[in-house]
């Protein structure tokens, strides 16, 4: 009589094991896949050789110097733009209703347009001297989001939808392209601005401060045509007061803000849901958004309304981005 | 057939994996999975002839850097003080008064804002230079403050130029950067209220010189 440990012993392959298991489907697949292997190919047909088509592989946007020099002559070129379109149609000649003091601003931004011009040439001649291409049109983002709209708006109106009626041309054209000016001047002067910790030459930096302080007056020489003595915001006027006038002698407590800090200026317009401009928006110079507001309102008196920023990621003039004008 | 016959016991004790070798073929693996992201590194170097990147610039004012913001606290502490020579007349309206006590507030604030720059190395007083250079216009009727002004703020402008054209720190190039537009719109503020309406007054076409070599 034998036990079961000596029947194991004298027969080690008879049992099937794990290991035996994962064998025989290992060699079952070898199996198949050589019997696959020997089959027949399908006649008529050729194998493909050779090397497809790579996958195409965007270049890195890079931001130097010269995208930012390219992107500053852009959106000069977009306001020169823009004003001669103004100019053409002959959209800053009549009167304003909510302006009535406005007058014709043809002068004033053909000098403006000649500014900016300058501008974009300086920019761009900085632009090469830092090994960039030139940019000789307008900034591709600020038209189409913001620029182009604007005028689509002012100077068309919005068609109707099956969800919305249509929206008519604006009340108040000249109002609305007097707006448009103030806040091309201020996004131009708040652009340069922006430059200064994003650049790394001193001569480009004192360049573009040069150009943008002249866009900051231009901006405040327009709000006072649109604002008469719309010389500082509210806010800034009330934290002026009280002001204390301390000399060797004396202290004096002038309340000057009294009544809300806004002086009181006969021709200044009327407060509407169209913001007035004012000389001097905010006590540093700001590089927050710019809210613009024109166009008559749609079926609920809302209208267009839109926030310019200065040139950042998809509205930089990239080396791969092409200027369409040439 | 072979029959492959696992040895449990000494006879397969030498060919068992240790910790230490497994330490090691993972050392191994690690430096193995590091070659391609460090070949594309040397890839990404740029060849000869190419353009290398530039240093950023430093974010905290340099030491050259603090002489000069020294110098624009100096004249924003002195640009504070004529305003309050001008506060201190008679004769403005009530709407002059708004903007001249305002304007002298921004300036204080700048004032104070190249403080925070600038800590102890801050000056903290206007300049006696500057207020004996600029100050003797600041006399007389509201309508000669404003001219005085107007030439004060253009100064203001061209000598924050010049600052911008030789600091390195930028946390100091926006600050000067905003100061800088700010005054700029101070002028046509005062263009406007002193009745000038000629355009290339209002835009301040003519700028003053720059105070930072008279100081």
């Amino acid at each position: 009589m034998s036990n079961e440990m000596n029947h194991t012993e004298s027969n080690p392959t008879s049992q099937i094991n794990r290991r035996g298991l994962f064998r025989i489907g290992g060699l079952t697949v070898a199996g198949a896949v050589v019997v696959a292997a020997c089959g027949k190919t399908e006649a008529g047909e050729l194998g493909s050789v050779g090397e497809g088509a790579t996958t195409p592989v965007l270049p890195d946007p890079i931001v130097d110097n010269g995208v930012l020099l390219r992107t500053m002559a852009g959106l000069e070129l977009s306001i020169v733009n823009a004003y001669e379109r103004m100019l053409e149609e002959g959209l800053l000649a009549g009167s304003s209703a909510a302006y009535p003091t406005l007058g014709d601003l043809t002068e004033l931004v053909t000098e403006f347009a000649a500014h900016h011009v300058l501008a974009a040439k300086s920019f761009n001649r900085m632009a090469t001297q830092h090994g960039a291409e030139a940019w000789n049109c307008g900034n591709t983002r600020l038209d189409s989001a913001y620029i182009f709209p604007v005028f689509d708006r002012v100077l068309l109106g919005v068609e109707a939808t099956d969800a919305a009626p249509k929206i008519e041309p604006s009340d108040d054209p000249l109002r609305d392209m007097a707006n448009l000016i103030h806040t091309l001047e201020s996004l131009s002067s708040e652009s340069c601005q922006a430059l200064m910790p994003q650049v790394t030459e001193a001569d480009v930096r004192a360049t573009a401060m040069q150009l943008g302080v002249r866009s900051a007056r231009h901006a405040a020489a327009i709000a006072l045509r649109i604002n008469p003595g719309g010389y500082v915001s509210a806010t800034d006027a009330v934290n002026a007061q009280p002001v204390v006038v301390a000399d060797a002698t004396t202290t004096t407590v002038q309340d000057i803000a009294a009544g809300g800090g806004t002086p009181a200026v006969s021709d200044a317009p009327k407060a509407t849901d169209v913001p007035l401009p004012v000389a001097v928006p905010t006590q540093y110079g700001s590089l927050s958004p710019i809210t613009y507001i024109g166009g008559r309102g749609d079926e609920n008196g809302v209208r267009l309304k839109l926030n310019f920023e200065s040139p950042s990621l998809n509205s930089l003039a990239y080396p791969f981005d092409v200027c369409a004008a040439g | 057939m072979d029959i492959e016959v696992t040895e449990i016991g000494e006879k397969a004790a030498p060919q068992r994996l240790g910790r230490r070798a497994l330490l090691g073929a993972g050392v191994g693996g690690a430096a193995l999975s590091l070659l391609p992201l460090l070949s594309g590194r040397a890839v990404a170097a740029p060849a000869e002839g190419e353009n290398t990147t530039t240093t950023a610039p430093p974010t905290r004012p340099t030491s050259a850097d603090v002489a000069l913001l020294a110098f624009a606290q100096q004249l924003e502490l002195t640009a504070r003080d004529l305003y309050d020579k001008a506060l201190a007349a008679t004769g403005w309206s009530a709407a002059e008064l708004t903007v001249v006590s305002t304007f002298r507030e921004s300036h204080e604030a700048y004032a104070q804002s190249l403080s925070g720059l600038l800590g102890a190395d801050a000056p903290g007083a206007a300049s006696p230079e500057l207020l004996r250079t600029l100050g003797s216009g600041w006399a007389g009727a509201p309508g000669k403050f404003l001219a005085a002004a107007y030439e004060l703020e253009s100064a203001a402008v061209a000598t924050h130029a010049d600052l911008i054209a030789q600091l390195q720190g930028t946390d100091a190039l926006s600050l000067i950067a905003s100061i800088q537009i700010a005054e700029a719109r101070h002028g046509t503020v005062l263009a406007d209220m002193a009745g000038m309406t000629e355009l290339p007054d209002l835009l301040v076409e003519t700028e003053a010189n720059s105070l930072l070599v008279q100081g």
